[in-house]
């Protein structure tokens, strides 16, 4: 399948104080379109930098991201911003919603963050959205009025409703308890097998691991492994070794 | 459209959200609109009464005067051939509503318990439309010990020969009642000193520091006093129906009577009594024309409103920057407290330009609801003060304020100026906050978390 994401020769590094912390080293990686794939390792390894570079909130010290095969580092902050708002959808750890918006705004502001649609257009994309999460009883509440699980089902549907190419979700299920968790990754699970779209999450969830196509090992930064590309794998072994790290 | 809607609505909800913080700089903002536009209705209050007053007791709102030399060494205020210059007046004036013409002396004014110096107005009361509509008649006990509380006397009576009318304060001075009579005594313009009695037939209320100075009497009375023709006067005073329009009205007929070949004085902002010693220091003969406004008439007295406005000015320059900060640093901490939102709505693809546009959103509806109910209330307090008609008790500030009663005038444009000027300061201070926001990058925002 076509890459839809392409990491070359990717260093990161950060000033801390005269130090300089190397949060990645030389990652090499491809992305196909329509792929299901965690990114798993200890605390510190790098997953949230590398997550960032490919969300394009961030760009690399050293080497190329390439997304849907433009090179991040030649664009600017405003190309860069247009690039997430047409191309990517975001999930994050703790939900974050906006606080003031009812559900239905809060899936609806991507939409009206990219403009084009004429209200009835909006709507609808916005209730088969709500509907998909099941979450249509709920539609004029706050976020503060849901639960955990009920906040990250809004989430995804906002990152999914202006249908991006990639979703990248940064340790999805770490705010929820673990039954919530799992039928988080279900739900995404389904989303990417009828839309076909290409899922990139972090965890430090086993269980969560488990249900990955494919899982890329980071250790201090580099890629300790790669997992099988583009396949749905077996990967309950992998998951079991890396649910001791 | 519908972007701004909803960033309209985020906005308005985070104000309602942040209850505590919004309510007290909207009362901030609101009392500092309020006391804006009550300085403002003041100044203009004011301005008011130094029109009412002026245009009363001095001055038409064009004034045709000028000055007499026999030698170089003399300085008359009389203009000859009155009837010309009013006929002349009458049919050149565009936007006329009506003439007078008056006679002028300066003059003590003596009783038997007091003396004081005051200029005199010599009028025919049937004449003069305004003077007998606005000036109000004084209760006795006003200005006289043990009064009763009646009105005595009557303006009318000015058509009687040797008559006054005077107001309240020179009664107190003069220690006279409506009934009694004043020596008026001065020297002609041939250098002999005259005296004429009259008879005081009605006392007015003060209107302002202006009627210190001023009594009014007959035309004939002045004529004698001062063994002067009635072909003379001492100035042709003239009302348009447009006050604003004095100024213009004064160059349009400085060229009518030059093309009539009158001799006229440069224009000098001064009333005339300060003109003397300079035109007497002048070497001509003969007369010339001067033509002031009702503004220059009473120029020795617009420092008040200088003064007033620079006051304002320089409170509320103060009060305004202390909102301004106070302004900053609850938009500061605003946008630190959503450092985790601006990372998130940043990664969705919100451009800089939006988040700017969001924030500024937020703190110029802040400052419009704020001052608009700041002025809308300024305005009600001030009409309400006015209407109260409270008596000023300090006879020092009755005089600054030229008016007895404490009167502010709500002026619609300045209302509407102050309500923008203070949202407009409001969306100013918010700008560096905004912006500050606006340029946090998506990544620093999200470790906030
Ligand atoms: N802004 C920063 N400044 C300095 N160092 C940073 C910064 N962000 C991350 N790092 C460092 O880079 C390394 C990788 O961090 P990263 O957040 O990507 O790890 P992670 O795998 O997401 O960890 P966790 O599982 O705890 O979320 C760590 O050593 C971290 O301390
Ligand atoms: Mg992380």
């Amino acid at each position: 399948m076509k890459p839809i994401v392409e990491l070359r020769q990717v260093s990161k590094e950060y000033p801390l104080g005269k130090l300089v912390v190397n949060a990645l080293r030389d990652v090499e990686m491809t992305i196909a379109t329509g792929e299901f794939t965690t990114i798993a390792g200890p605390s510190g390894s790098g997953k949230t930098t590398l997550l960032n570079l490919l969300g394009c909130i961030d760009v690399p010290t050293r080497g190329t991201v390439l997304v849907d095969g433009q090179s991040t580092s030649d664009l600017d902050d405003r190309a860069l911003t247009h690039l997430r708002l047409h191309k990517l959808g975001f999930i994050f750890q703790s939900f974050n919603l906006i606080s003031v918006l009812t559900l239905f705004q809060n899936v609806e502001f991507p939409l009206l963050l990219q403009g084009g649609m004429t209200k009835a257009e909006r709507t609808q994309r916005v209730l088969e959205m709500v509907e998909r999460v099941d979450l249509t009883p709920q539609l004029t509440q706050r976020p503060n009025e849901l639960s955990g699980g009920q906040r990250q089902r809004v989430a995804i549907a906002r990152a999914l409703v202006t249908r991006p190419r990639i979703v990248l979700a940064d340790e999805p299920t770490a705010n929820l308890d673990s039954a919530t968790g799992q039928t988080i990754i279900e739900l995404m699970k389904e989303i990417n097998q009828s839309d076909q779209t290409t899922f990139l999450f972090s965890t430090h969830d086993p269980r969560v691991m488990e249900r990955a196509d494919r899982v890329i090992l980071l250790k201090d930064g580099r890629i300790a492994s790669l997992g099988v590309e583009s396949e749905a794998s077996d990967s309950s072994g992998q998951g079991a070794e890396l649910g001791n790290v | 459209m519908n972007r701004l809607r909803i960033f309209l609505i985020i906005a308005f909800r985070n104000l309602i959200q942040a209850r505590r913080r919004t309510l007290l700089l909207s009362v901030a903002i609101a009392a500092v609109t309020m006391l804006l536009v009550l300085l403002m209705s003041l100044s203009q209050g004011v301005n008011d009464n130094l029109i009412r007053s002026a245009t009363t007791l001095s001055a038409g709102h064009v004034n045709v005067s000028g000055f007499f030399k026999a030698t170089i060494g003399d300085a008359a205020p009389i203009l000859d051939d009155r009837a010309t210059i009013r006929t002349i007046v009458e049919q050149n004036t565009p936007g006329l509503d009506y003439v007078i013409d008056r006679q002028r002396g300066w003059v003590s004014a003596i009783t038997p318990s007091g003396a004081l110096q005051t200029g005199l107005a010599g009028i025919d009361i049937d004449d003069e439309l305004h003077f007998p509509r606005v000036v109000q008649l004084a209760l006795e006990s006003a200005y006289r010990e043990g009064g009763q509380d009646v009105v005595l006397g009557d303006v009318n009576k000015l058509r009687e020969p040797n008559t006054a009318v005077i107001f309240e304060g020179q009664a107190r001075r003069l220690g006279v009642t409506v009934g009694d009579a004043i020596t008026f005594r001065s020297q002609t313009y041939r250098g002999i000193t005259n005296t004429v009695d009259a008879t005081v037939v009605a006392v007015a209320r003060d209107i302002g520091l202006l009627s210190n100075f001023t009594i009014f009497v007959p035309k004939q009375t002045v004529l004698e006093l001062y063994q002067l023709s009635d072909k003379t006067t001492g100035g042709v005073l003239i009302y348009l129906k447009d006050i604003k329009k004095a100024e213009e009205t004064m160059g349009h007929l400085r060229q009518v009577f030059e093309e009539r070949g009158y001799d006229l004085m440069d224009h000098q902002p001064e009333p005339f009594f300060a003109k003397f010693n300079s035109v007497a220091g002048e070497d001509w003969t003969g007369q010339k024309i001067d033509m002031t406004t009702w503004e220059d008439e009473v120029s020795f007295l617009t420092w008040i409103l200088t003064a007033l406005d620079t006051i304002s000015f320089f409170l509320i320059t103060i009060l305004a920057i202390i909102i301004a900060i106070g302004i900053m640093n609850t938009m500061w901490i605003s946008v630190r407290e959503r450092t985790r939102e601006l990372g998130t709505v940043r990664a969705m693809g919100m451009t800089r330009r939006d988040v700017l546009l969001l924030f500024m959103l937020e703190a110029t509806m802040l400052g419009a609801f704020a001052s608009l109910v700041g002025g809308l209330f300024g305005a009600a307090l001030a009409s309400a003060i006015s209407a109260a008609t409270i008596p000023i008790p300090l006879e020092a500030v009755r005089a600054i304020l030229l008016s007895d009663t404490l009167h502010l005038a709500v002026n619609i444009q300045h209302l509407v100026l102050s309500i923008l000027a203070m949202t407009l300061v409001t969306g100013l201070s918010a700008l560096w906050p905004s912006s500050r926001a606006a340029r946090l990058q998506p990544v620093q925002a999200m470790q906030n978390t």
